[in-house]
């Protein structure tokens, strides 16, 4: 279900467009879900290793975000996220997954709990009508705040620092934390797989914000950012993206588009203790019989495999690459693939890329070696110390 | 506390027909009845006035055998319909005459028409008398399945391909113009036209309408009044069921269905609890996701429940006389006729178009038949329409409104009626649902619509009646085949599940 944007109206601006716009040299602007947002701001490259070196800031308010609150608000996500709710303590963020009657996903995102009964839900997808759906007949109230509240994305090593010379120390919180400071809300969650954190304002304060940021961050190398650069850092920590990675199920015409959080490698996300969610009874069938799998792959050479054929042995076409660069902290080439059972686990060391390369108008295919990869292709312990280094 | 293979909730037609069938093949079976009597809806009444079921014409003689009930202990005497009008037109079975007894001009074309519909009622019962031709457990059940439809589409071809066309042509269309395609507008269209209606929130000119009528002359379609009243048919049932084993327990609210990972474990009441594997629940949909509680059905489900689509349209109103009134034209004493205000299927279309908009028919299609009561008679109509979504809401004035237009649309043709009430009732479709739990008092729990039939009844997901946990049940008129004094579909779900336990 994407946005679509009214030509007559255009992109509108985000809460911190007029810094944005100043900063933004390259004039490179993108339609997120409505909003103009920046996807490279002066060049990707620099924009990429300030994120990995020192600290970057990204403008996330276009995301989708949801109040769910009242006495049955915890049984109403229960009920529609497969992982049990139950378990995200008060202060905590958890990431979650949500299904269709036919166990295939309709999206992912991270479920932050303000308060007993207080959810706050951000995804990717617009998913109001779901919630009200999901929410009729409890004692529950669902509220769009996507265009009340903004949020802006601290990442790097140096984001630590940054806070604590904004006058924000957060040094004792662990990852997926949230930290209530009245005007601001912090989280330490991300989506670079880096040290990094979240700061959730009312939509007015958030150039205050970005101003605050701005400043303290002067001596930290901070930059302002673009998806581009996000990207990169995404697909390095393993995250897949929806619409890229997988396909939500409820923006899909076609019959069969659709994924089980089995085939994604989420299975650990679906809890079948805890009572019934939406696609439990299709969930419990299929558990054991994944169509096909995400992988997370090396690629042998060094050229981006985005959009490349998976072979098994050359011959069988068997899958394909939804997510394929050259990753410049690992100094590899890693991408994300759909590959059909049985071949993602039969003989995996017989998976085989054909990657299309374009060289000055010619065009030639490299045949690549595929070794799968468990776990994230970048994760490091910066990411999780507490309290982070002061670096 | 005692064991049960199942709970049946509800003690209707359909309550007692799947009870019933189910403790003839075996099963322990324990009927719980939130009223006092048994009947459900049909039996409702208020005070010493009949019930809102007066008539029957569409009684299953399989579910009389699946119950083991002898038709003849049910005695009931057939009526024939008289259209009232200026010239009132008196119709037994396919034969139409006029007040003096000769045949009315159109008597053959009507004759035509009433045959053909009542043979495709005779084929359309194959798919009625089965459950729902989808989702069976295993290979056997899908052949048997499998071996249903292919008798069905058999017999569709055994009409010849004439009358094959015309069957498929008619099935889908309204009943407006299939019937004015045969017959000139007047009291013999306007009887199929309010027939092809009642208990629905359509017009005669309404897609699908032609279906209704035919549903409705599955079994004939002659309306038959009980002797003694619709409380004496259902003796004879309930009598049948506790013959079977059936523990009929009366007075016994269910408030909660009762789970343990995800199957059903019994029911509470407020009695205490029951335990069984199994519970049907002759209970609406929308009612039994309440019982069950949403958080126990997928999103979608609980999303297509809520919109199913279940409109009553239908008010009763019961005068009580201090004796039978005159009928104008008419040869024979009123108790003799099922009495019938509908001139015209224009007349029809006209009476429905208010209450597409919240509005109640100033000239109502009205149903009305003489009942003796204990202490004399009483005339019962069933006016239509008159919907449960009434702008407003059903207030005293609203009721009073509904009484007068009432006795307006009579006026003309029984003149003498007013000077013999003695008292009087009105039961709109509101009051019908908070005595019975029927989302908007619809006669069917869910509107008898195509999207709503057979595979897609009442609503699609629920295939056979299964709603959500295993063990759980649609056993009442929103299951498949639908609703009427009929029982087919109490008896279609114990055989589902006999079919699912095998």
């Amino acid at each position: 279900m994407s946005v679509v944007t009214d030509p007559k109206i255009g992109l509108i601006d985000g809460p911190v467009h007029s810094r944005l716009d100043s900063l933004n040299r390259a004039r490179g602007w993108y339609d997120w879900a409505g909003y103009a947002a920046p996807s490279v701001l002066d060049t990707m490259e620099f924009e990429y290793f300030a994120l990995r070196n020192q600290a970057s800031l990204l403008d996330i308010s276009p995301m989708h975000k949801y109040r769910i609150t009242g006495p049955d608000a915890g049984i109403v996500l229960n009920r529609m996220v497969t992982r049990d709710v139950g378990k995200i303590a008060s202060g905590q963020v958890g990431y979650a997954v949500w299904c269709d009657e036919d166990g295939m996903v309709i999206d992912d995102g991270t479920l932050f709990r303000l308060g007993k009964d207080d959810w706050r839900l951000c995804c990717q997808e617009p998913m109001l009508d779901w919630l009200l759906e999901a929410a009729w007949g409890f004692d529950a109230t669902v509220e769009d705040e996507s265009h009340a509240v903004a949020a802006l994305s601290l990442q790097g090593p140096t984001a630590y620092s940054v806070l604590s010379a904004a006058g924000l120390d957060v040094g004792d919180l662990k990852p997926f934390g949230i930290r209530d400071l009245g005007e601001v809300m912090i989280s330490r969650t991300g989506f670079t797989g880096d040290l990094g954190y979240e700061l959730w304002c009312h939509w007015d304060a958030a150039e205050a914000l970005w101003d605050t940021l701005w400043t303290a961050g002067k001596n930290w190398g901070l930059r302002a950012i673009g998806y581009d650069a996000v990207d990169l850092a995404r697909i390095e920590a393993g995250f897949m993206t929806a619409g890229v990675d997988f396909q939500p199920v409820h923006a899909t015409e076609r019959l069969n588009r659709g994924h089980t959080p089995f085939e994604l490698n989420l299975g650990w996300l679906v809890d079948f203790s805890k009572g019934h969610f939406n696609g439990r009874g299709a969930l419990e069938k299929v558990a054991n019989s994944p169509r096909s799998l995400l992988l997370r792959v090396d690629v042998e050479g060094f050229k981006p495999a985005q959009g490349a054929l998976v072979y098994s042995g050359k011959r069988r076409e068997v899958g394909h690459v939804t997510s394929g660069i050259w990753s410049p902290t690992t100094k590899r080439s890693i991408a994300l693939a759909h590959v059909k059972m049985p071949y993602a686990t039969k003989r995996p060391e017989n998976l085989w890329a054909e990657i299309y390369v374009e060289q000055e108008g010619q065009w030639h295919t490299r045949w690549a070696r595929l070794t799968k990869v468990k776990g994230p292709f970048f994760a490091p312990p910066r990411a999780r110390a507490t309290p982070p280094a002061a670096t | 506390m005692t064991r049960f293979d199942a709970i049946v909730i509800g003690g209707g037609i359909n309550g007692l027909a799947a009870a019933t069938t189910l403790a003839r093949k075996g099963k322990s079976v324990c009927l719980v009845e939130a009223r006092n009597t048994l009947g459900g809806m049909a039996t409702y009444a208020i005070g010493n006035g009949p019930p809102l079921a007066n008539l029957l014409h569409n009684l299953s003689p399989a579910v009389l055998a699946s119950m083991g009930v002898d038709p003849s202990a049910i005695k009931t005497r057939r009526l024939r319909t008289a259209v009232l009008g200026d010239a009132p037109v008196i119709v037994d079975g396919a034969a139409a005459r006029m007040a003096d007894g000769t045949p009315h001009p159109d008597s053959e074309r009507f004759a035509g028409l009433v045959d053909r519909l009542t043979s495709y009622g005779a084929l359309l019962r194959q798919l009625a008398e089965a459950p729902a031709p989808v989702g069976a457990p295993d290979t056997m059940a899908r052949l048997r399945q499998l071996w249903r439809l292919g008798r069905f589409g058999m017999s569709v071809k055994r009409l010849g391909k004439v009358e094959m066309r015309r069957f498929l042509q008619l099935l889908l269309s309204n009943a407006y113009d299939a019937v004015l395609d045969e017959l000139p507008d007047g009291p013999l269209t306007g009887m199929l036209a309010a027939d092809a209606v009642r208990g629905a929130a359509t017009g005669p000119r309404s897609p699908g309408t032609v279906f209704n009528l035919i549903y409705r002359m599955g079994h004939g379609g002659n309306p038959e009044l009980p002797e003694g009243s619709m409380t004496q048919v259902f003796n004879v049932l309930a009598d049948a069921a506790k013959n079977a084993g059936v523990t009929i327990s009366t007075g016994v609210r269910v408030k909660q269905i009762t789970l343990e990972d995800g199957y059903v474990t019994g029911v509470e009441t407020d009695d205490g609890p029951l335990k069984a594997p199994l519970v049907l629940s002759t209970q609406s949909l929308p009612a039994t996701v309440r019982s069950l509680g949403a958080a126990h059905l997928d999103i979608e489900a609980t999303r297509r429940a809520r919109h199913l689509r279940a409109r009553g349209t239908v008010a009763k109103v019961n005068l009580q006389l201090n004796g039978l009134p005159e009928l104008v034209h008419l040869p024979d004493p009123a108790d003799q006729y099922r009495l019938l205000i509908a001139p015209s299927a224009d007349y029809v279309e006209t009476a429905f178009n208010p209450a597409k908009y919240g509005g109640m028919s100033d000239t109502p299609v009205i149903e009305a038949v003489i009942v003796q009561g204990a202490t004399g008679p009483w005339l019962s109509a069933n006016v239509q329409f008159a919907p449960s979504n009434l702008t407003g809401g059903w207030t005293d004035a609203a009721k009073d409104t509904l009484l007068k237009t009432t006795l307006a649309a009579f006026a003309p043709y029984v003149p003498g009626l007013e000077p013999r009430i003695e008292s009087t009732q009105v039961i709109t479709p509101s009051d019908i649902e908070t005595a019975t739990g029927t989302p908007g008092g619809h006669w069917h729990q869910a509107e008898m619509a195509l999207d709503q039939l057979l595979t897609l009844r009442p609503v699609p997901g629920f295939e056979r009646g299964r709603v959500g946990p295993a063990g759980l049940y649609l056993c009442g008129a929103s299951a498949h085949p639908g609703g009427d004094v009929m029982g087919l579909a109490g008896r279609n779900a114990a055989f589902a599940v006999l079919e699912d336990l095998a």
